[in-house]
């Protein structure tokens, strides 16, 4: 059974303007242990997705179709108390702005200690205390600074810690949103890598949530990518990376660097995304698409598959 | 830290001399004679210059600045002119009864400012918020003795609910039958009335305080972590919003405190509450010179120690601040 399915999901917020759909109609499934990078620009949804998964929209965001349902539970349609003990229990985050995720006036112990006595009431201080230094040994942090206070920690330093406390009570699921976009590259590639390896030791699945799609197509199994709230081509990282299809895909490999092969001029991608308050006939992308047909902005796109589990959303591919 | 809090406390001693030297000019141009004042006209001439000579008048000012700043350094404050009694002592009489008015009004009105601003802030928009944050504009833009004379009026006069002014009633303390706990709960009778005056006049700044520190902080990364982790959101707010928005508000409670007892002139004065307020506003406009400027003193004593503490609390409230 898979880990964690969603169907058909529609995620609104509610504006001055309307309802803003910040995602549309998306479908994925993740296998238990298996890791799906969500990639796009920003404010395509992705990390609108990675927080309904936490249960955590805003108060002016909401589910408005489709469901989620994780390791048997629909997460979806559950009250705030149900999500309460599913998050960080069942499903936990790496956040995108871990240099201000911790409480600056609590030491890092206590808030280890906090995250693993919310759902475990039981365990005793000393017990939960014994767990937090196994995590510091796991993500590599020196156990003399585990009663530091968050400003005590460097960039890299505090991004292991938030990665320990995501694995404190052993999740089934986390999702990295952005995990290493505050880091320099070589902080960032190491934990990337102590990550990777992390998620084989305990079979964890993992939503990697990232604009980078060269990161993701490192990090990942499958890779989702989105543009204006929609899926638009979804497959194994190896063959959307090497072998992309839709013209949004094509364009993003080819506007980050690559440092081995020949220099080629970045493309960037012209124009922008369109505005998701009204209702968009035919493909989100014609505007900015050079494959772009009169036909195209009429009629919606349909998914087709172009290689074994590599589904595009776009006629002309 | 130690070098720190040090440091400080040199700082306070210097401000204290230039407040002294400020003080002893003020007191030297101020108009009136304190020798016409205690020199009887039935003295003979040479008894009263006898009696200047003893007080230290006749001596050059430098002189005269000289001894002021011995006598002072050495806690000697001299003689109150009205009481004939060493201004000591009748600081030290007085000084308890606005401690007790003005901590019970500050830690009251900052305990009940400070959780209604962390309600009114989780509540934002909402009625609760709406309703709590006028009460605190509303009461905390009133004219202090307006106020106090108007709760006078209805409880004290119309309603008779309260005693109009003072601490106690003789007939309670004169009574050799009355144990501690009546003493004590006749003090607190009395103290009703000036207490909510404090507490209206005082609760609302605190609670606009706490509610934009409460609004600011609930925007940061770590309340959602703190969502994420499957906290409650009683937990949330009190466990690692509050503690963040803690700051601003000790600044205010601090300053308050120092504040409220020279602002206590006014609520002492309307209630005839005997403390050092209504001391000092009695010694300034009876040319006690001694009282006056020991009672000046001592506030300009508070409000620096005040501040003193208030930065070292800092350093206990937010790691990040180490000095």
């Amino acid at each position: 059974m898979a880990l964690l399915t969603v169907e058909n999901l529609g995620i609104g917020y509610q504006t001055a303007k309307g309802l803003l759909k910040a995602v549309d109609g998306v479908n994925f499934t993740l296998e238990p242990g298996h890791s799906l990078g969500l990639v796009g620009e920003s404010g395509c949804g992705k990390t609108t997705i990675g927080m309904a998964l936490m249960g955590l929209l805003p108060p002016n965001g909401r589910i408005t179709e489709g469901r989620i349902v994780l390791d048997g539970l629909e997460i979806s349609a559950m009250s705030e108390d149900e999500l309460r003990k599913v998050r960080w229990n069942k499903v936990s985050m790496i956040f995108q702005a871990a240099m201000n995720a911790l409480n600056p006036v609590k030491r890092i112990s206590a808030q280890m200690v906090e995250a693993i006595q919310v759902h475990r009431p039981e365990v005793s201080d000393e017990a939960a205390l014994t767990r937090v230094e196994g995590l510091f040994n796991l993500v590599g942090l020196p156990l003399e600074r585990l009663y530091d206070f968050p400003h005590q920690y460097s960039g890299g330093m505090k991004q292991r810690a938030i990665i320990a406390m995501a694995l404190a009570l052993n999740p089934k699921l986390v999702i990295a949103d952005e995990p290493t976009t505050a880091l320099d590259v070589i902080v960032q590639d190491q934990i990337l890598k102590e990550t990777k390896e992390l998620q084989r030791q305990f079979n964890i699945g993992i939503i990697f949530i990232s604009h980078d799609i060269s990161i993701v197509a490192d990090v990942c199994h499958q890779i989702g990518v989105m543009y204006a709230g929609q899926l638009v081509e979804s497959g194994p990282a190896e063959e959307v990376f090497f072998n992309s299809k839709h013209p949004y895909t094509q364009a993003l490999v080819s506007s980050f660097p690559t440092l081995a092969g020949p220099k080629t001029k970045l493309a960037p991608i012209p124009g922008e995304p369109p505005n998701l308050t009204g209702t968009i006939p035919g493909c989100r992308f014609c505007d900015r698409c050079p494959k772009d047909t009169a036909s195209c902005k009429l009629d919606h796109p349909q998914w087709q598959e172009v290689g074994p589990g590599h589904h595009v959303l776009c006629d002309h591919c | 830290m130690r070098k720190y809090v040090l440091k400080r406390l040199v700082q306070v001693m210097v401000i204290l001399f230039c407040i002294l030297t400020i003080l002893f000019v003020l007191f030297r141009l101020a108009p009136g004679d304190p020798v016409t004042r205690m020199v009887d006209p039935e003295m003979t001439p040479e008894e009263s210059q006898h009696l200047i000579e003893q007080l230290g008048l006749d001596k050059p000012i430098w002189t005269q600045y000289l001894i002021y700043l011995k006598n002072c350094s050495t806690g000697e404050f001299g003689y109150s002119i009205h009481y004939g009694e060493p201004v000591a002592r009748v600081i030290w009489d007085k000084l308890p009864n606005t401690i007790l008015l003005f901590t019970t009004a500050v830690l009251l009105s900052a305990m009940v400012g400070i959780s209604w601003g962390k309600i009114a802030a989780w509540r934002k928009g909402k009625a609760t918020d709406l309703g709590l944050t006028i009460a605190a504009l509303v009461t905390h833009t009133l004219f202090l003795p307006w106020l106090a004379l108007l709760l006078v009026w209805i409880f004290a006069y119309q309603l008779n609910w309260f005693p109009i002014t003072g601490m106690i009633s003789d007939d309670v303390w004169l009574d050799p039958e009355a144990g501690f706990f009546t003493k004590a709960g006749d003090v607190l009778y009395h103290m009703v009335l000036p207490l909510t005056t404090l507490f209206l006049i005082h609760f609302g700044s605190y609670l606009l305080v706490m509610r934009s520190s409460m609004l600011d902080t609930l925007k940061e990364d770590y309340i959602v972590l703190a969502r994420a982790k499957g906290l409650t959101e009683r937990d949330i707010r009190n466990k690692h919003a509050a503690p963040n928005a803690w700051l601003p508000v000790v600044t205010s409670v601090g300053l308050s405190l120092a504040f409220s007892i020279n602002g206590g002139a006014l609520t002492e004065t309307v209630f005839s509450w005997p403390g050092i307020g209504r001391e000092l506003v009695f010694a300034v406009s009876h040319n006690d010179y001694p009282l006056a400027q020991a009672s000046f003193l001592l506030i300009s004593t508070v409000v620096l120690m005040s501040n003193v503490v208030v930065d070292v609390l800092y350093a206990f409230l937010d790691p990040r601040i180490r000095y």
